[in-house]
């Protein structure tokens, strides 16, 4: 059944791939590939604390299907 | 060990894993390095201060194109804005170029033998009989391949990725990160010291320093404590933010409100525990990606080359037993425990202590005592000042024992 999930969106023009969102992440669902923050929404769980450590205020959260 | 690639396999080529990487290829180790970035040192998430007596512990001369100006004191400012000074008439630390300093540690442990390869990243561990065993390395972009080494050791600093697929507990909690931004500014004519600056509305949980740098620059930047910060709806800031709080301060500081900017960094740093343990079977984990981190202010490059050496010790004995289980292993970590560890952790009682200060002690404190007070304080001298603040406010004795025990 599909439903709407909430998920982690990175705004890379704003992103200074600092990891702070990779190390405070409990699932792994984001890291540093090559040069951009690659995530993994599949494994995201919507917790928000790589929205809250993000010195950089690029993440937020959108609204998508599971 | 004929089947093996390599004797030790590091990932990260940050100061924990160029230091071990230089001791264990001097100890005849074949050493592969293996560092995601394309360039070291790049992008620097950090103040780049270092403290003298640590690199003249690790017996290094640290050569001048290293470091960017020499510290010769601080300056500490309370909410109130009165400050007090401390100078020293020879030099106490540096305000290293990270860019070169990484590069230049990985040099040395090129010279001693190591193998490094940039923009590699280790994608995930070898498993066999149920032991590390290996890893899966990827040139950016390429397919995966295998490397095989009887030891394998993150030295990844804050993301601790394979940390974490090994098993250990390598993620950190908002409670205990600061996050991070800073500005590289100029001009800004300075005095060669360290500035720190004080207080709720400047920095909740933390504070803003000012490190000193040559051709009048300095890098100004501000921590506070993660979990104040606040959901951002929409992109809005609802909590505290440290890039707006580090622009408020800029605009206020009466030099700096016309200075320019060269650089933005941004990162987290750990003030917290080390993680649990730093062991498994065939595997370690130094540095920062093991919290080796002080509590009081974020600094890891000290921390993380004496566990370099710490490592590469045990890794050579490892090697000896040709036994590299967690077991044997482990002597890398009580060795830590025992050292450096015990500082660590007086230092995050103390973190814990200071949090329960507020403006109000902060300004009582600033007001009630003086340049010499401190000088007295850093000379090791305690009783004076601590007897000066403590008449005003009895509250704050807890404080202060936890500072001078």
């Amino acid at each position: 059944m599909e439903r709407m999930a909430r998920k982690i969106e990175i705004n890379h023009d704003k992103c200074i791939q600092c990891v702070g969102c990779a190390s405070v992440c409990p699932v792994m669902a984001i890291e540093l590939v090559g040069l951009r923050m690659k995530t993994y929404p599949e494994k995201c769980i919507g917790c928000g604390a790589c929205v809250r450590v993000c010195p950089a205020n690029c993440i937020r959260f959108v609204e998508k299907r599971e | 060990m004929a089947d093996y690639d390599y004797d030790v396999i590091i990932i990260g080529g940050g100061p924990a894993g160029a230091t071990m990487a230089r001791i264990a290829a001097q100890n005849g180790q074949s050493v592969m390095v293996y560092d995601k970035r394309k360039e070291l040192g790049e992008p620097v998430r950090c103040g780049e201060g270092l403290g003298q007596r640590e690199v003249v512990a690790q017996g290094l001369d640290l050569p001048r194109w290293c470091f960017s100006t020499e510290i010769h004191g601080a300056k500490v400012v309370a909410p109130n804005g009165k400050s007090i000074t401390w100078k020293s008439g020879d030099t106490k630390g540096w305000v290293l170029e990270r860019k070169i300093f990484d590069k230049w540690l990985v040099e040395l442990a090129v010279e001693k033998g190591a193998k490094v390869k940039t923009y590699h990243r280790v994608t995930d561990l070898v498993k066999k009989d149920g032991r590390i065993d290996g890893v899966m390395v990827s040139r950016w972009g390429g397919e995966p391949y295998e490397v095989r080494a009887p030891l394998v050791v993150s030295a990844e600093g804050m993301e601790a990725m394979v940390a974490r697929k090994a098993g250990l507990k390598a993620a950190a909690t908002l409670y205990d990160v600061d996050t991070c931004y800073q500005y590289e500014m100029k001009p800004y004519d300075h005095e060669n010291l360290i500035e720190l600056y004080f207080g709720n509305d400047v920095a909740p949980r933390g504070y803003v320093w000012i490190f000193p740098k040559d051709a009048r620059k300095a890098n100004v930047g501000i921590g506070i404590g993660a979990h104040l910060t606040n959901w951002k709806k929409g992109g809005e800031v609802d909590g505290a933010d440290p890039k707006l709080l580090l622009d408020k301060f800029v605009q206020g500081h009466p030099q700096l409100k016309d200075s320019s900017v060269l650089e933005d960094f941004g990162g987290v740093i750990s003030v917290g525990a080390p993680i649990d343990s730093f062991v498994k079977d065939g595997f370690m984990c130094i540095g920062t990606a093991a919290k080796q981190v002080d509590p009081i202010h974020g600094g890891g490059i000290a921390l993380a080359m004496e566990a370099g050496i710490m490592a590469a010790n045990v890794a050579e004995k490892a090697r000896g037993k040709k036994d590299y289980s967690e077991k044997v292993l482990k002597e890398y970590e009580n060795v830590w425990r025992a050292g450096p560890g015990k500082k660590v952790a007086k230092r995050l009682l103390l973190r814990k202590v200071m949090e329960e200060v507020n403006d109000d002690d902060l300004n009582h404190i600033f007001n009630t005592i003086t340049d010499a007070d401190l000088q007295k304080v850093l000379e090791g001298s305690f009783a004076g000042p601590v007897a000066k603040v403590v008449g005003g406010r009895p509250q704050l004795l807890r404080v202060l024992k936890a500072l001078v025990s």
